[in-house]
């Protein structure tokens, strides 16, 4: 990801407008529109990699060979990734919201807990589906 | 991460490339749910041609001039984007789901 696809900190540009009394608690106001444009592509590659989730699930369950002496191990291969995608739908829509609101009431933006979910839970996949592949091996092949 | 220093910034110059990148981030959206849709197609025609469709959809929002504000219009773009992605997923469980389990 680019440096472009991150809002970064939200340090008001030199050429806008700094409106009599911000510094008062709660008051919030347009954020600069690069801030709001970073917010929106953040939150589209994110949407692209919930659907690229949901895709790859939907063809691990689909399109690969069955694992021999392991009935339902497709399923789960990819059903958890299909449920990750949907859930970084939601979460990246959330997160987009928190960050707008952040950026309007001039606060520090929310730390992201998108890429810790996403890593953890691909590499737990990753786990199974290596247990799940070895198991079939073995199965099959006394 | 951070603007360094800031005037340096090739976007204080011309912050139309803000406004560029954005317009490509939703075209690159919009054909990733095409290339979703066309794939669908073959074996899951009823939910590829809707999936077809929202890309056009998508494509068309992402070219939206002007009005890119916070206001509702520009919520409900990004509500849309959300509601393709779980819908599309709930099709891709239920497709899973009623396969055989071998």
């Amino acid at each position: 990801m680019s440096r472009a696809d991150s809002p970064g900190s939200p340090e008001p540009s030199p050429g806008s407008p700094d409106p009599a009394g911000a510094a008062a608690g709660g008051e919030e106001r347009e954020p600069d529109a690069r801030f709001t444009w970073a917010n929106e592509r953040t939150f589209l590659a994110w949407s692209r990699t919930a659907l690229a989730l949901v895709v790859g699930g939907l063809a691990v369950a689909q399109l690969l060979p069955s694992f021999p002496g392991v009935p339902g191990a497709r399923h789960i291969i990819g059903i958890p990734l299909i449920m990750l995608g949907a859930a970084i739908a939601v979460l990246s829509y959330t997160e987009w919201q928190a960050n707008q609101r952040a950026l309007r009431r001039g606060e520090p933006l929310p730390r992201s807990r998108l890429p810790r979910l996403l890593a953890g839970t691909i590499a737990v996949i990753a786990l199974l589906a290596t247990a799940l592949a070895l198991l079939s091996a073995v199965t099959s092949h006394p | 991460m951070s603007h360094p220093g800031g005037t340096d910034d090739i976007e204080d110059a011309d912050p139309g490339l803000a406004a560029e990148r954005t317009e490509l981030a939703w075209t690159r959206t919009a054909i990733s749910f095409a290339a979703v849709g066309a794939a669908l197609l073959r074996r899951h025609p009823l939910a590829g041609i809707p999936v077809l469709a929202l890309s056009l959809l998508i494509w068309q929002l992402g070219r939206l001039p002007g009005s890119r504000g916070t206001g509702r219009a520009h919520t409900r773009r990004l509500q849309l984007i959300t509601a393709g992605v779980t819908g599309i997923a709930l099709a891709a469980l239920v497709i899973t789901l009623a396969s055989g389990w071998e």
